[in-house]
């Protein structure tokens, strides 16, 4: 596979194994996401589409393969600086460009709503406060939670929480938006709503990399799906060609059971 | 044999109440330089165990860039000179008796390292405060140590991946993230060593310096009562130990105010 020169992030030969290489969770996967994608892995348990997604910010470290992001190589130690010079790679920076969801929202308890929404920019890109305040404000506004801003996660239901840890990551004004199973700890009913600000972030044009179950999700707001089993990238094709005709025998066995 | 308790006996140890009063400022100053001491260098001993200082992590790449499966040289790449050696302290420190510990340094160690011949207050000869103060911190020292970490090690992971995954650096999730909330979580066992230490400072009494205990000394020496003596000394304790773990407990209840996981 050629790398992909504009594509947001070049994925190639991917692999993240454990036990000195008895289990391989990610078995030489390729694969580049453009601008704009919204991408939908889907599988089943252990399938390593969790490790996929969260290599991609190097949250997993590969065991072996490149990851390029925004011509990049994140993977690399050391990388050429502007006057050609190997420096140390600053993963922080490129993390600061990747925003990235939970399965269990992770938002920080000690402190507030705003707090928790306010840290890094300030912190990290040195915004003030007041204007960092103004932003999660009009963010928390357009999630509906402006009136929980001084609350603390305790106080939130999950699906609050969720939509909290979303608009927190959007803080950074990431250029891709990763998430890693973002329904699968909330009650039934506050799916609903957390899907629908995921899709209405599809809409306004963000790259997104979903890990998830919700298949009415990933055939009605993914432009792209990617089926993974045992490690493996099996099958990658529209919503439309993996769930209309599956051709792998795995994908199809797997599609038979869940939907 | 007369009464094991009389009012007599009391009124005599009352006559000593110099050595009761320097015994309780000295048994204050000690376990007041002890936390102080003990705490820092906890911390400092916390840091060295969590570091991620390999001197041979290079060996971990073999010759075609990458990396070892399994192997001595992987192991050897694993080393951390720096984070043995503070758990080689920290487990002798605990499988070892403070009285020996003290004996050690003070027998041993400031005999080797010879300390001004100052007093302190008029009663208080440095030369024995300054070996128990050293003694009894590296102590709680190692208890603290394993206090702070195991507070640090319990906060869920997850938090440390939201907080690198917004860009945070691996010193400001400490600082912002893990700190603020192992802290909390650990005030009730820091409280408690803190108690322990005013407790345990009465073995400085085995070298020589006058605190409380020593004070019970003095009067059994001179008066030949033990059991009055002691009771004082009790009522003294619990009157400096109970108030401090009442008061640690109320701050723990306003910082957890609002905010409980």
């Amino acid at each position: 596979m050629e790398m992909c020169a504009d594509c947001l992030i070049s994925v190639r030969n991917l692999k993240k194994y454990f036990n000195n290489g008895t289990i391989k969770a990610l078995d030489d996967v390729s694969v580049d996401i453009n601008k704009g994608d919204v991408m939908v892995v889907i599988g089943p348990s252990g399938s390593g589409k969790s490790t996929l997604l969260r290599s991609l910010n190097l949250t997993e470290e590969p065991t072996d393969g490149s990851i390029v992001f925004d011509g990049v190589d994140i993977t690399s130690k050391k990388i050429p600086n502007e006057k050609g010079k190997m420096v140390k790679l600053d993963i922080d920076k490129h993390r600061q460009k990747m925003g990235m969801v939970f399965q269990h929202f992770n938002l920080f308890p000690h402190m507030t709503i705003l707090d928790n929404m306010i840290l890094a920019p300030v912190k990290v890109k040195h915004m003030s406060k007041t204007e960092a305040k103004e932003k999660a404000l009009s963010l928390l506004q357009r999630v509906g939670l402006e009136d929980r801003a001084d609350a603390y996660p305790i106080q939130l239901s999950g699906g609050q929480k969720q939509r909290v840890a979303i608009v927190r990551a959007l803080m950074m004004e990431p250029q891709v938006m990763l998430f890693d199973e973002p329904t699968s700890a909330l009650d039934p009913e506050m799916v609903g709503e957390v899907l629908s600000v995921m899709k209405e972030l599809a809409q306004s044009g963000m790259t997104m990399v979903v890990v998830t179950h919700e298949m009415g999700f990933a055939r009605e707001v993914g432009n792209r799906v990617l089926f993974m089993d045992e490690g493996k990238l099996l099958e990658e094709g529209t919503p439309g060609e993996i769930f209309g005709s599956p051709k792998h025998p795995r994908l199809q066995d797997f599609l038979s059971k869940v939907l | 044999m007369g009464n094991l308790i009389t009012a007599s006996g009391f009124e005599k140890s009352f006559q000593y109440i110099e050595h009761f009063k320097h015994g309780l400022i000295v048994t204050v100053l000690l376990a007041f330089f002890t936390v102080i001491f003990g705490f820092i260098l906890g911390i400092l001993l916390a840091i060295a165990r969590m570091s991620d200082i390999r001197p041979f992590r290079f060996l971990s790449i073999d010759r075609n860039g990458r990396l070892r499966g399994k192997g001595f040289l992987l192991t050897l790449s694993k080393f951390n000179p720096i984070s043995f050696l503070a758990t080689c302290y920290v487990e002798v420190i605990r499988s070892t008796p403070v009285l020996v510990q003290i004996m050690i340094i003070y027998y041993g160690v400031f005999r080797l390292i010879k300390l001004p011949n100052v007093t302190l207050l008029g009663f208080l000869k440095f030369q024995r405060f300054f070996p128990g103060v050293v003694a009894l911190s590296m102590n709680s020292a190692a208890y603290l140590c394993e206090i702070i970490r195991s507070g640090i090690q319990s906060i869920d992971g997850g938090q440390t991946e939201a907080a690198r995954s917004l860009g945070l650096s691996k010193g400001k999730t400490m600082f912002h993230i893990i700190l603020p909330q192992a802290l909390r979580n650990i005030l009730p066992a820091i409280a408690n060593e803190f108690v322990v230490i005013i407790k345990e400072s009465a073995i400085a009494y085995t070298i020589g310096v006058p605190d409380l205990m020593s004070a019970v000394n003095d009067v059994r020496g001179a008066a030949s009562i033990i059991m009055e003596p002691l009771l004082i000394a009790t009522a003294v304790y619990f009157c400096l130990c109970f108030p401090t773990s009442k008061l640690i407990a109320y701050f723990e209840r306003r910082m957890s105010r609002g905010n409980v996981r």
